[in-house]
């Protein structure tokens, strides 16, 4: 028999008194070495023939452990059911009184989570920032296409090279007399300008035309990647075998014909639906983030210290991480380590007291996670690394924990949704440079 | 017994005589009568045992009785090998005493 008596209720915190019976517990164990004698083997015994006595000499303590684990745990739920609690974490047993013969003494103490209200949510108001898509930023984009399918043919009436252009050359290079490596090359595309050699090689074939063979001289930047030329000067030769030019592309239907599109109507539409998803998502997270202010904001319900603790470290130990030590981290924002690690505690507890809110109107209006969207989520994450996707999703059906983790930001999102359903939701129009305006640093 | 039977041990001798408890179901099953089990030396004698159990643990022997236990034929690569024998030697103890033979000397 075992009996639990309430010695402290204050706030969110409880603790008990525990004791249970010897007798209890030693019939427990003998219960467990009774079946433990079926399974083990020892010397001049047949399996299950072995006496108690010799097995509680030898597997006596691993036994009992396990017994006061089971025995703790047992006390601890119906002890929870009895009282009706909902423990935040779980709870911190400390054992005062264990000796052979005597009955076990111990105290639980544990948090309780609160009692959310979640309420009406339709007094919640929050903004939501809309941007057109213009269409000045519609023809930025379909210049970037074009400029990315432009085409170089060969000039038609010879002429000097310029910036610009793109020349094939042969070249060979020498240093000290030597032909080094990678100090040949042959039919090589180079536009002029593009800055992807040597800026005194690049110079060197401006002004050459078709048929021309200069020799000049390139010096290698002290921090080239090959040690051998780096900060020395090797003399070059360079055959301009011809000289192309751009062809500058026309932004009409054919441009979109080489897309995959019919016409470019429907090009400017795909890109404007591209801009707009683009500007949909930051906006969603802006909106999502001044709902969680607001909701921050509203309700201001005791959270349990242990949640808040553990949230917490892991916030102050990612800080740490990033800054190097405690005292950099505090030093970064010119104050004490102790004013710095109040308000990452501010943070943690907004946090937590987010969390457990959301996860409260979830619970109540049973929003879930479908195994479809889990699904989704992971092909999302996996085409994020291209050429290892089977990997990613074989991680994934592996460690079903991974995909917990997938889950929880699901949810959060889903729930969010179904409060600003719930929510007055304004929208106001913005430019775009007013939407990307980082607000005012908030963890959410 | 009479006194001139009784041999005289070393301390040493008797740790020599009681090699070890046996530990098996049966030996376990004859300790309802009192009596405890161990592997003893094939040279000792009843006499010797007696003595060395009460020299050692401290109690009354009534009675030791002993049995060579043949070693095992066994064949180990293909080739017929042979297991030592040994003595094992039973000693009931007086009413009311007893060796607690796990823990040892």
């Amino acid at each position: 028999m075992h009996q639990v008596t309430v010695t402290a209720s204050e706030g969110l915190k409880r603790e008990f008194k525990v004791v249970v019976g010897r007798a209890d517990i030693d019939k427990k164990a003998d219960d467990k070495l009774e079946e433990l004698n079926r399974k083990v083997r020892m010397p001049g015994f047949r399996p299950g023939k072995v006496p108690l006595n010799l097995l509680r000499k030898q597997y006596g303590r691993a036994v009992l452990g396990e017994v006061l684990e089971e025995t703790v745990n047992e006390v601890a739920q119906k002890a929870m059911q009895e009282h009706s609690i909902r423990p935040a974490l779980q709870p911190k047993i400390d054992i005062q009184n264990f000796e052979d013969g005597k009955d076990l003494e111990y105290t639980m103490s544990l948090e309780v989570l609160p009692e959310v209200e979640p309420g009406d949510f339709s007094g919640v108001a929050v903004e939501r920032l809309v941007v057109d898509v213009t269409d000045d930023k519609i023809t930025e984009g379909l210049d970037r296409i074009a400029k990315g399918q432009r085409a170089f043919k060969p000039i038609e009436t010879p002429r000097p090279a310029e910036k610009g252009d793109v020349v094939v050359v042969d070249f060979t290079g020498r240093l000290d007399g030597e032909v080094f490596e990678g100090g040949e090359g042959k039919d090589l595309q180079i536009e002029i300008g593009a800055g992807s050699l040597l800026p005194d090689f690049e110079a060197a074939l401006v002004g050459m035309s078709a048929g021309d063979t200069k020799k000049f001289p390139v010096a290698f930047p002290a921090d080239y990647r090959a040690e051998k030329l780096a900060g020395k000067t090797a003399e070059f030769e360079a055959t301009v075998k011809e000289i192309r030019v751009a062809d500058a592309v026309a932004i009409d239907d054919e441009l979109a014909k080489k897309l995959g599109l019919q016409t470019l109507d429907e090009l400017k539409d795909a890109l404007k639906k591209q801009y707009e998803q683009e500007y949909g998502q930051l906006s969603r997270n802006r909106t999502k983030r001044a709902l969680l202010d607001e909701l921050a904001k509203r309700y201001d319900f005791p959270v349990p210290a242990g949640l808040v603790d553990l949230e917490f470290g892991q916030i102050w130990d990612q800080v740490v991480r990033d800054a190097g030590s405690e005292a950099a981290a505090a030093a970064s924002e010119n104050k004490s380590v102790d004013e710095v690690k109040a308000e990452y505690r501010k943070i943690a507890e907004r946090r937590v007291r987010l969390g457990l809110l959301l996860s409260e109107v979830g619970q109540r209006q049973k929003i879930e996670v479908t195994p479809d969207e889990v699904t989704r989520a992971v092909l999302d994450e996996a085409r994020r690394f291209p050429g290892q996707e089977r990997q990613v999703l074989e991680y994934y059906q592996k460690n079903p924990e991974a995909q917990q983790r997938l889950r929880a930001p699901l949810y959060e999102e889903k729930v969010v949704d179904f409060v600003l359903e719930l929510a007055k939701v304004s929208e106001r129009k913005v430019s775009l440079d007013e939407l990307m305006k980082d607000p005012e640093e908030t963890a959410a | 017994m009479t006194p001139a039977m009784k041999p005289k041990l070393t301390r040493e001798r008797m740790y020599d005589l009681i090699l070890n408890p046996v530990v098996t179901e049966k030996a376990t099953r004859i300790t309802e009568h009192n009596q405890v089990t161990f592997r003893v030396p094939l040279d000792a004698s009843k006499p010797e045992i007696r003595a060395a159990v009460e020299g050692l643990f401290n109690v009354k022997v009534t009675a030791v009785n002993t049995v060579r236990m043949k070693g095992k034929a066994k064949m180990f690569r293909g080739r017929p090998g042979q297991r030592s024998d040994w003595k094992k030697a039973m000693v009931t103890l007086a009413d009311g005493q007893k060796i607690d033979i796990t823990t040892g000397v």
